[in-house]
């Protein structure tokens, strides 16, 4: 009747993940009682759950990641505390659940955190920078969202309902099949990721189609800011990537279902294809990470620097370079296996020919800077510190490129220090500087710059004193993902990366102490013009928070920087039209799709991971039920009347006219 | 939305988004198609079996027949042309394949170089 699944599967006898569980469980209860006592159900149900608004969208995208974050973090602190204390000793996590934890922490920092923050991120802010009213598929783009959440959710769901796979983050073969892995774990990680998996293709098929069908009058490819950009080079590859992944994962799959022998030891599997294959949708993954995270650069050094970005069209040459480039290195993340001179020595020099591009970035941004009048506000901090942290990140990233050096450094605490060091240095930098350059986009109030510097500064040197260590500890020749360890050299190096974890904790806690102070002090830090920033992009010309229709009118575009010409042109010549001709407006109606479908997979992953085979029907039914529904509905738009928006727009505009008007006079 | 996406109809169609042509010469372009395709279909099927080419270029002209069925699903079924209005479509394929010929290409050479750095398995048998 129920599978797998019996009482065994809760972990009694472990008292950390069924004290965190439990703790969890009541913080969600409390969270749920107090929603419906209160009456905010039928607020959320409408506003949020149902809405097919890619401001609302992006931004659960974004609360999802943060939520995430702490849940990945919190793994991360019981790591360091255990190699901190594994000195020829056991430490206080058994293996098999230290085992759980760090391929937890790979699977939710880049699957739950560092995606759904960058969609997210891209989802609200690309298509106010296009001009446009939404996504160009907004019931997609809810569907898509969901689906990352039900990914989200089963992997937690593992913390209290058997357990997490034991392999790390990408679960290889042959410790991944059925002979050596036979409890569940895997079948969490692979069922999660194929239904997220679902959902990351779906934004990125949503965002190219965006960027590429749906712009405003005079918006060329050459005239559209940075990161939109970047957005569609980093779903460019999502299209073309993600699909290697799922691919992958359905051949493990099998293996373990239905008794294939695609990567099995036995019966003709070969292990090193899943390698092969992981690693060419994973090395473009990497890129699809910090794409986006360049684009958020971009334009904050642009803004806090008063100047036009330097280089555009060379930034624009080197992103597609990126993109295409991204597709030629994947070996390098497994030189060891067995490649000869001729294969290692090709995508080693591919790998290093990638650094070009990246490192023309890092000019463009210097040169933006140069000769700028630079505002050192939060988001501006967090992208100097980037460019201090990636150049660090990049370098050692060359060094491991060369392939007799990485036969020294493989699987060692260098490549964890490597990559941790690009990807918080690059993309979790880059989503800390997008979150507060459009958190007074997102939500109409700035966020509080005193505890954002004190956040910035802890992460910053948290991270330093984190990962320089490990660094070290790595060329002392520690490997990575070791439960304990008899090495007296290694131990200062991890008492000092635990230390750095606590100054990195401060940094996390600073910046949710900004989010209350911030939203306690809402009404002192309003942003009542809509362009808080003096931003030089179309989605400063809208209001804060923009309206359901994003804007009025169409803006007309005559250059880069949008809507600083549109400044500098009000300026000149008194104001732009004074009584403007609205008209109705057409927007896409809420739909519940998403969230049905997302519940209906949740159950169908549950019900595979636990051989529940009769709930599976029942959720594959379900979820292709409410297609259908969804297909035959007979209208999908809504109508904004005229007098509404010209009532709307007309407030903005007042804030705006003072604001112009007051330019002037300085 | 709507205002948008008609301005832009007119010159770049997203697939599916037809260009008006009367029913007749739609019809007549997927016929053509289909027998194009069932031709050379029927033709692998044929070069497969028979013993009238020389042996060793039967793959060879069953790649060259793939290729060219590939072509004929996109121009007559994908309607990908070469006209101005459907510059996405062909970098959408043409990024399509680059990401494919490298992939495919790639795994394919890398699989074959595994073994390189491998003790010779053979000779140290023979040693024994």
């Amino acid at each position: 009747m129920l599978g797998k699944l019996d009482w065994s599967a809760i972990p009694f006898d472990q008292p950390i993940p069924l004290v965190a569980g439990a703790v969890v469980l009541v913080a969600i209860l409390g969270v749920l009682t107090w929603v419906v006592v209160k009456g905010h159900l039928p607020y959320l149900w409408s506003e949020w759950i149902t809405s097919v608004d890619h401001k609302r969208i992006g931004v659960m995208y974004i609360l999802l990641a943060s939520v995430m974050l702490l849940r990945g973090g919190s793994d991360a602190i019981m790591m360091r505390i255990q190699q901190a204390v594994a000195y020829q000793s056991q430490g206080y996590l058994p293996p098999e659940h230290y085992n759980q934890i760090f391929s937890a922490h790979g699977t939710i920092m880049i699957f739950f955190v560092a995606m759904p923050f960058v969609i997210g991120l891209m989802n609200l802010i690309v298509p106010l920078q296009l001009g446009v009213r939404d996504v160009a598929f907004p019931t997609l783009n809810s569907v898509g969202f969901w689906l990352t959440a039900t990914g989200a959710l089963l992997v937690n769901l593992s913390l209290v309902i058997g357990e997490f796979a034991r392999t790390g983050w990408l679960a290889f073969p042959p410790l991944s099949e059925l002979s050596y892995s036979p409890g569940v774990g895997v079948d969490y990680y692979a069922w999660s990721l194929q239904i997220s998996g679902v959902g990351t293709l779906v934004a990125g098929i949503n965002l190219v189609t965006t960027v590429l069908k749906l712009r405003t009058r005079g918006m060329n490819y050459l005239r559209m800011p940075m990161f939109c950009w970047t957005t569609l080079a980093s779903n460019l590859l999502i299209v073309a990537a993600f699909p290697i992944l799922t691919a992958t994962l359905a051949m493990l799959l099998l293996d373990r279902y239905l008794g294939f022998h695609f990567f099995t030891n036995e019966a003709g599997g070969n292990v090193m294809m899943f390698m092969n294959l992981i690693w060419a949708w994973g090395h473009p993954e990497v890129y699809i990470l910090v794409l986006p995270a360049f684009g958020i650069f971009s334009e904050v050094v642009s803004t806090f620097s008063g100047k036009a970005l330097f280089g555009y069209r060379s930034m624009v040459l080197a992103t597609m370079a990126i993109c295409v480039i991204s597709f030629m290195v994947w070996l390098h993340h497994f030189f060891t296996m067995g490649a000869g001179p001729d294969v290692n020595a090709i995508f080693g020099i591919a790998s290093m020919i990638i650094a070009v591009p990246t490192g023309v970035k890092i000019y463009n941004w210097l040169f933006t800077m140069y000769g700028g009048r630079i505002r050192f506000a939060t988001p501006m901090l967090w992208a100097v510190g980037f460019m201090v942290t990636f150049i660090i990140g990049g370098l050692t990233g060359v060094l491991l490129a060369v392939p007799p050096a990485d036969f020294m450094l493989h699987n060692s605490m260098f490549l964890v220090a490597h990559f941790h060091n690009v990807i918080i240095g690059g993309v979790l930098f880059g989503a800390f500087a997008g979150f507060e350059y459009w958190f007074p986009k997102a939500f109409g109030f700035r966020l509080d710059e005193r505890w954002g510097k004190l956040a910035f500064w802890f992460t910053f040197l948290g991270f330093f004193i984190t990962f320089i260590p490990l660094y070290i500890a790595g060329m002392l020749g520690m490997t990575r993902r070791m439960q304990h360890y008899d090495v007296a050299a290694w131990r200062p190096w991890m008492i000092v990366a635990a230390i750095g974890m606590a100054v990195l904790t401060i940094g996390v806690i600073c910046q949710i102490m900004q989010l209350v102070v911030s939203i306690r002090n809402r009404e002192a830090l309003r942003d009542r013009t809509g362009d808080p920033w003096d931003g030089r992009s179309l989605e400063w010309a809208t209001s804060s928070p923009p309206p359901v229709f994003n804007f009025a009118f169409n803006p007309d575009v005559r250059g880069e920087d949008a809507y600083w010409d549109m400044k500098i042109h009000a300026q000149q010549q008194s104001l732009e039209r004074d009584r403007p001709e609205y008209q109705d407006i057409e927007m896409p109606r809420n739909s519940p799709t998403g969230f049905v479908c997302a519940f209906f997979a949740t159950v169908m992953g549950f019900a595979l991971i636990w051989h529940i085979w009769w709930m599976v029907i029942l959720g594959g039914l379900g979820a292709f039920a409410t297609f259908v529904v969804f297909a035959w509905r007979d209208h999908d738009e809504y109508v904004i009347p005229a007098e509404e928006v010209a009532a709307i727009d007309r407030i903005n505009l007042e804030e705006r006219r003072s604001l112009v008007s007051m330019a002037g006079t300085v | 939305m709507s205002d948008q996406s008609h301005a832009r109809s007119d010159h770049d169609l997203a697939p599916g988004e037809e260009e008006q042509h009367s029913v007749g010469t739609r019809i007549l372009g997927y016929v053509v198609g289909l027998v194009l395709a069932l031709l050379l279909t029927a033709t692998s099927f044929f070069i497969a079996g028979t013993d009238l080419v020389w042996q060793p270029s039967i793959p060879v002209a069953l790649i060259v027949l793939a290729i060219a069925q590939m072509g004929v699903h996109l121009v007559f079924f994908l309607h990908i042309t070469t006209g101005p209005d459907n510059t996405n479509n062909v970098l959408a394929l043409a990024f399509g394949l680059l990401v494919v010929f490298l992939v495919v290409g790639g795994t394919v050479w890398i699989m074959a170089h595994l073994n390189a750095n491998m003790p010779p398995m053979d000779q140290i048998m023979r040693m024994q």
